[in-house]
């Protein structure tokens, strides 16, 4: 049985490197992002319901909803999860590849794990592709309406609007630089099914990415990044988000000794779980809201 | 190269750690939703159709599925965008459907129809009903809900998000909601 949906709310961190990270940027969408946490919690800030019997009726109702596999709660929640470990360990490898960049006597590293800006882009996009799979999964629409995710994306608020500013920033404009958007699409238009199959985000969420094979998965995955382009070049400009801007509010929780900002983009990629943790969240809400109305 | 800046930030990760390996936050909570944990873990399906609702249908229509219906059903039954608010799609699961309503861009209120075949109980509490919407039972729940079961089976729901929305605005939109349709379905 998996850990009931109350324990995992409960269980979110109330501080540490991940709260840390989506606070710094709280600048990219001020307010937006509150540190809700604790079942009971959730349920007042979500509903602003004060009667005890009615939050115990709605809690209740959330529970038996998350318990029924067919709702797709559990599903997207394992996504979230999946997302967040395949990320950390494509940290590990980025970094390792920087180590043989810098170190000759590493250079074979190159043979086993990607170079870092292909590494990168993949990631990026299997967590959009995660993104709008999860977002289907909780909303009840089916899993390749891309077109219904990017209508959705306008409309995005709270934790969901912070974990796609947070990829954006830290794992699109930071490593990759301000025309990320050209370097991942032509990263994915030239992407093999074999490179993409040695990636430990998407081997994660494998099965849950539309298609019947790696090579329709890598066709969704490459329309999922064209679709949501738009918005992401928007979100930049509309922002005047700059890694110079980005790297400089992190700076003030984090010491960057130097312009590597690829290592500052690894080192938060292992220390932080922010998809997953923004992710619970998002999915608390939406449970939340459901119960409240069917109650 | 990078170190955290501010040392506390350790000592906090670590106090949280040991605050949750305590169990100290999560068992108050546990206790309280254990219960249902339990139930809807082991034997009945708790989302799982029931009967009880199935002889009140209406007397001129066949017997509805004791299915809930699609939530895409009730769409077109939601009342439109009007008055300076906008209407934006949230779920639509087997059995529910919801739009959230915004102003000025932000949101006011929730908009929501359940099939009740699943959950009996939203149905049963519109006994204590001693008012009616367009001629439908009508209840407040708590202080931020009131909703209406459309004949016998269907729950409208409109929940207030902020407090400028208030109880008068919540039953004037549930009047605007398309019941005679619900009750077509």
């Amino acid at each position: 049985m998996s850990k009931p949906i109350y324990e995992i709310v409960d269980e979110l961190p109330t501080s540490g490197m991940t709260v840390t990270l989506l606070k710094s940027l709280d600048f990219v969408v001020p307010g937006q992002w509150q540190n809700i946490t604790g079942f009971d919690n959730t349920i007042r800030v979500v509903t602003g319901e004060t009667d005890e019997q009615m939050i115990q009726q709605i809690g209740e109702r959330a529970i038996q909803l998350y318990n029924d596999k067919s709702q797709g709660y559990q599903t997207a929640l394992w996504i979230y999860d999946a997302v967040g470990k395949g990320s950390g360990a494509l940290g590990a490898a980025a970094l390792a590849n920087k180590f043989g960049e810098n170190f000759s006597f590493l250079s074979f590293l190159n043979r086993l794990t990607p170079k870092a800006d292909t590494a990168q882009a993949i990631d990026l996009s299997v967590k959009l592709v995660a993104e709008i799979v999860a977002y289907c999964k909780i909303n009840g629409i089916p899993g390749d309406s891309i077109g219904e995710f990017v209508s959705a994306l306008a409309d995005y608020s709270g934790e969901s609007l912070m974990r796609m500013a947070t990829l954006v920033s830290v794992d699109a404009l930071l490593p990759l630089g301000p025309d990320f958007i050209e370097k991942v699409g032509s990263t994915i238009g030239g992407l093999t099914t074999d490179e993409l199959q040695k990636n430990q985000t998407f081997d994660q969420i494998n099965n849950e990415i539309p298609g019947g094979d790696t090579s329709s998965k890598l066709g969704f995955i490459g329309e999922s990044f064209r679709s949501v382009s738009n918005w992401m070049g928007s979100f930049v400009s509309s922002r005047n988000l700059t890694q110079e801007s980005v790297a400089s509010n992190l700076k003030k929780y984090i010491d960057i000794t130097d312009n590597k900002l690829d290592y500052v983009s690894a080192f938060l990629d292992m220390t932080t779980n922010y998809y997953e943790h923004t992710g619970v969240q998002t999915l608390a809400r939406r449970l939340t809201e459901r119960a409240a109305a069917e109650i | 190269m990078l170190r955290l800046k501010s040392p506390n930030l350790l000592a906090f990760v670590f106090l949280s750690l040991v605050l949750l390996g305590g169990g100290c936050y999560s068992n108050e909570s546990n206790s309280r939703w254990a219960n249902a944990q339990r139930e809807s873990t082991q034997g009945v399906n708790p989302t799982a159709t029931s009967e009880s609702t199935q002889s009140q249908t209406a007397s001129n229509r066949p017997p509805r599925s004791n299915k809930p219906l699609a939530g895409g059903e009730f769409n077109k039954f939601f009342p439109a965008a009007s008055d300076g608010y906008t209407r934006v799609a949230s779920q639509e699961k087997e059995g529910f459907a919801e739009y959230k309503l915004k102003k000025d861009g932000k949101d006011v209120a929730m908009l929501a129809v359940t099939d009740t075949v699943t959950n009996p109980e939203a149905a049963a509490k519109f006994r204590e009903s001693t008012r009616q919407i367009n001629g439908y039972p009508a209840i407040d729940q708590g202080s931020t809900a009131t909703a209406v079961l459309v004949d016998n089976r269907f729950q409208v729901k409109v929940l207030s998000r902020n407090p400028s929305f208030t109880k008068e605005d919540r039953e004037a939109w549930l009047q605007k909601f398309n019941f005679a349709g619900i009750a077509g379905l």
